[in-house]
């Protein structure tokens, strides 16, 4: 299949007094599955509409291919439909006056290829989506996870150079969604499409992107690898937008740091040893680590740093992993932990974190 | 759509509202100008402005007086019967209830003037049926008088309030049940919860669908017509139909009168606008809840006669007065075998005058819904779907209609194109011309409703999968709107039939009308031949849809396959 990049420079929307998306750059290797990722009102979704061409950006340029889309000196606006472009939308946007087949063969009848054509190539597509037996059915009459395949199938059957998904499964059921993410990403692979993704789901943005941009208020924050933004979030909206994380401030001793690692004091006393990946922080520091990578043990660990004695305050079953609440250091610590050996609430234990997983925060 | 037709957007809006202003602002302007001129009252324009006319309206207070009376009266009917059906229907087990609420459309369909023909038949002192009946047992003069401000007020509440049943009905199944079971569950008792909970929730819809009907009432024409005008009893409509039929007409009067008229709707019709978008309505949160049924155990019957007996007056008894009127040689309570005859029926359809206007009326409607159809589409879509500069301003201006009565903006028209420089005055297409201005509203809304529940991306998947403009209308917009604009299709039909207030006006000698002509024959003729001619009106709609609904049927199985 064919694929595509993507470079979108200085974007800018504005709705009238409104300003949407606020200088925006980013690039989309050929082949690469991007994620959008951020809250409600952060400009992804209308960053996404400006590359699809639904949306006319105030400033800014788009190349989609190398060849300029948008740009706005010289003026270029190629419209949506000669983009080459597809999208899978929130809504599905499934035609309910047409066959499941109509809806699917849309695109390709739009290019005008020869009907034997059409029928092969939708037969195809709505096998690969798991619905090879229901083209002929009305699409007004599908429950929500088969139109979701069908809005799927229509989106690459006529093989798109950049497939563009907007919030795709935010209309389906947790368990739906969940089953459906793994069949997403399979489907990715196997078509091996340029795509860029938009979804205001952690999970669903880690499971399926090989880069995560995450935006806030029309700007991006923070542009990494699933893992890098998991790990080492650039600043608090990123660590508490993506998952959750403990806050730590503290006063920076540069007097103690070696082997590359970074210190500081809390108010309290305890000493954190962390990392500072490219930061610029001044003599105040804050520090984030997840609650997952913090460690409760009843003996004291043998690691030299990141070692503290703290007490159970408040102990929460949640199923899948339990969730302490830690009296430390003057404060509550979170710690989630998926260790069968349970800790009764007023234990004394203590708490350690490996340096990698501490890391020091822009504000 | 309009992203990808870009020369210029407010150029296209300044187009589209220049020209909605004309169609609709250019009359108002006239009559306005009209209702200044203090010089000679034939002189056109004006040779003097002053505000004479207006000081002069003094000596008509009785005429406003009979207004607000008749207006007030039946509002206060039309909105207990909303209230009592809207809480039987939508609150309570009543048998039957899907049933009755189908069936609450009829009273809309058989018309004011219909209604107001039929309760003549039946409540006139000295020939109406029941009085006739009311003599045979014994009684002395008679027992109703319709040709009365109640009578008139009784037959336009019988008429408004299935529109009052509609709004209220609408509110009451929208509250959330919740509200009241919270009520309960804490501890409040039947009649504490409808007192404190449910009456104060659904009191701001109660309340816009009082003004709404109060405003719709001053502007009614046709039952003020056929009932008052035997006692010379005068509403503001008909005395301004009176001032400019009369010899010599008095333009200025009439026209000052309808600027009144007119101010006091805008003014109620705001009001009403003000409480429906206003956040007092917090039973209205878009979900569709469904309605907590009351089990009224023994009430059930008494409410069940409560609906029958609505849809008996405002419906059964009316059309079968109009039917057994027009099979007789002399209308008379009692039937005797000599008196029924199909005679009638030959007269009425052996008169080239009704024939023409028979004619002409369908002729017209169907130029209207066609062209209207068209025409309000664009408009819709201009404004709820282009993002259009100043789209709201347009909406505003189009939706304008609504708070003039009919009878009143014809007689802007009337002043407006006699000045037009293409001579269309007396013929139909001045009356083409003032359907489409006065039924902008009503297709306005029909079309707007449907394009509103398309979701956008509906058409910008199609956008996406690569197909143009005219592509995505041709399959995707276009197929999704068919049953929109097949609805209105059919209601601007209708109401184009059945138009009075404007038609009255408008029409020329040569260009009449059947709506106009069935109220000529009512004064003129026979009460025999003017029943066959109503009934002959709504035969001819009747198969005139008939057509339709096979022809659109097959349109949209043939574009389904």
């Amino acid at each position: 299949m064919s694929q595509a990049s993507i470079e979108v420079r200085d974007l800018v929307v504005r709705y009238g007094a409104v300003v949407a998306v606020r200088g925006v750059t980013f690039t989309v290797g050929a082949g690469e599955h991007l994620t959008l990722l951020g809250p409600s009102g952060c400009g992804k979704t209308t960053t996404l509409r400006a590359i699809a061409g639904l949306e006319r950006p105030t400033s800014g340029e788009i190349r989609i291919g190398g060849s300029p889309v948008f740009s706005s000196s010289p003026a270029v606006n190629v419209p949506a439909e000669r983009r080459g472009l597809s999208m899978v939308f929130q809504s599905y946007a499934i035609w309910p006056h047409m066959t499941v087949f109509d809806n699917v063969a849309y695109g390709l009848r739009v290019r005008r290829r020869p009907e034997a054509e059409v029928t092969t190539r939708v037969r195809e597509a709505l096998d690969l989506v798991q619905l090879g037996d229901l083209g002929a059915r009305s699409a007004s009459k599908l429950s929500g996870g088969q139109q979701q395949r069908v809005a799927l199938a229509r989106a690459f059957v006529f093989s798109p150079s950049v497939l563009l998904f907007d919030e795709p499964l935010s209309n389906l059921d947790a368990k739906l969604r969940a089953e459906m993410r793994v069949e997403l990403k399979e489907l990715q692979r196997r078509l091996d499409i340029t795509s860029v993704y938009v979804t205001h789901d952690l999970e669903e943005a880690l499971a399926i992107s090989d880069r995560i941009v995450v935006m806030r208020d029309g700007v991006i924050e923070q542009v990494g690898t699933p893992a890098e933004i998991y790990d080492r979030p650039r600043n608090t909206f990123v660590a508490d937008f993506v998952g959750s994380a403990n806050l730590i401030r503290g006063r920076r001793r540069p007097d103690l740091e070696r082997d590359g690692l970074v210190v500081i004091q809390t108010p309290g006393g305890a000493l954190v040893h962390g990392t500072s990946p490219d930061r610029r922080v001044g003599a105040e520091a804050l520090m984030a680590v997840r609650t997952v990578r913090l460690r409760l043990e009843r003996a004291r660990p043998e690691s030299a740093v990141n070692a503290w004695p703290a007490r159970i305050r408040q102990r929460v079953f949640q199923g899948d992993f339990t969730q302490y609440h830690v009296d430390w250091d003057g404060r509550l610590l979170i710690v989630r932990s998926a260790a069968p050996d349970p800790l009764a609430e007023g234990d004394e234990v203590f708490v350690s974190a490996e340096p990698r997983y501490c890391v020091l925060l822009e504000e | 759509m309009i992203r990808s037709w870009r020369p210029g957007p407010r150029l296209v809006s300044l187009l589209v509202g220049g020209g909605a202003a004309v169609l609709v602002l250019y009359p108002i302007a006239y009559l306005i100008q009209a209702s200044l001129s203090v010089g000679d009252p034939q002189a056109r324009p004006p040779d003097a402005y002053g505000l004479a006319n207006y000081a002069d309206l003094g000596r008509y207070a009785h005429i406003f007086g009979n207004t607000l009376l008749v207006a007030a009266v039946a509002t206060v009917l039309a909105v207990v019967v909303g209230f009592a059906m809207g809480w039987i229907l939508s609150r309570t087990n009543v048998p039957g209830r899907a049933a009755f609420e189908q069936l609450m459309a009829l009273p809309y369909y058989v018309t004011p003037l219909m209604g107001a023909l039929a309760w003549a038949l039946i409540g006139s002192p000295t020939s109406g049926f029941v009085n006739q009946i009311w003599r045979a047992l014994g009684g002395h003069g008679h027992l109703i008088d319709i040709n009365t401000p109640w009578g008139i007020a009784w037959v336009m509440a019988l008429f408004e309030g299935a529109v009052a049943f509609v709004m209220i009905g609408a509110v009451m199944k929208s509250m959330d049940p919740a509200l009241e079971e919270a009520s309960q569950v804490l501890g409040a008792s039947r009649l504490r919860t409808m007192l404190r909970i449910t009456l104060p929730l659904v009191l701001p819809g109660v309340l816009g669908a009082a003004i709404f009907v109060f405003a719709e009432m001053l502007g009614s024409f046709s039952a003020a017509l056929v009932l008052g005008l035997p006692n010379r009893f005068y509403v503001v409509t008909t005395a301004m139909y009176q001032l400019v039929s009369q010899y010599p007409p008095r333009f200025p009067t009439a026209a000052a009168m309808g600027v009144s008229l007119f101010a006091v709707m805008f003014a109620m019709v705001w009001v009403y606008r003000r409480i429906v978008s206003g956040g007092s309505y917090a039973t209205i949160t878009g979900k569709a809840f469904r309605p907590r049924v009351m089990d009224v155990g023994r009430l059930r019957w008494p409410f069940l006669g409560i609906c029958l007996g609505y849809l008996g007056v405002a419906v059964i008894l009316p059309v079968l007065t109009i039917v057994y009127a027009s099979f007789q040689r002399l209308t008379s309570a009692f039937p005797r075998r000599d008196n029924f005859t199909l005679a009638i029926y030959a007269t009425a359809l052996s008169l080239d005058a009704v024939r023409s206007a028979l004619w002409n009326s369908l002729l017209l409607g169907f130029a209207t819904a066609s062209l209207g159809v068209v025409l309000m589409g664009f408009l819709a879509w201009l404004i709820y779907r282009s993002r259009l500069p100043g789209a709201g301003v347009i909406e505003y201006v189009l939706m304008f209609p609504q708070a003039v009565p009919r009878l009143v903006f014809a007689f802007g028209m009337l002043w407006a194109w006699l000045v037009f420089p293409i001579p269309i005055y007396g013929t139909l297409w001045l009356l083409l011309i003032a359907y489409l201005t006065v039924f902008l509203p009503l297709g306005l809304r029909t079309i707007s409703g449907v394009i509103l529940q398309i979701d956008r991306s509906l058409e910008e998947s199609a956008q996406m999968c690569g197909a143009t403009w005219g592509y995505r209308l041709r399959t995707v917009t276009m197929p999704l709107l068919k049953p929109g604009l097949v609805a209105a299709w059919l209601l601007l039909f209708i109401a184009s039939v059945r138009e009075l207030g404007a038609s009255i006006l408008l029409m020329g000698p040569k260009s009449k009308v059947i709506t106009p002509a069935i109220v000529e024959s009512w004064f003129s003729t026979s009460s025999e031949l003017t029943a066959a001619l109503a009934l002959l009106q709504t035969l001819a709609v009747a198969a005139a849809l008939a057509i339709m609904f096979a022809v659109a049927r097959r349109a949209v199985q043939a574009g389904g396959e």
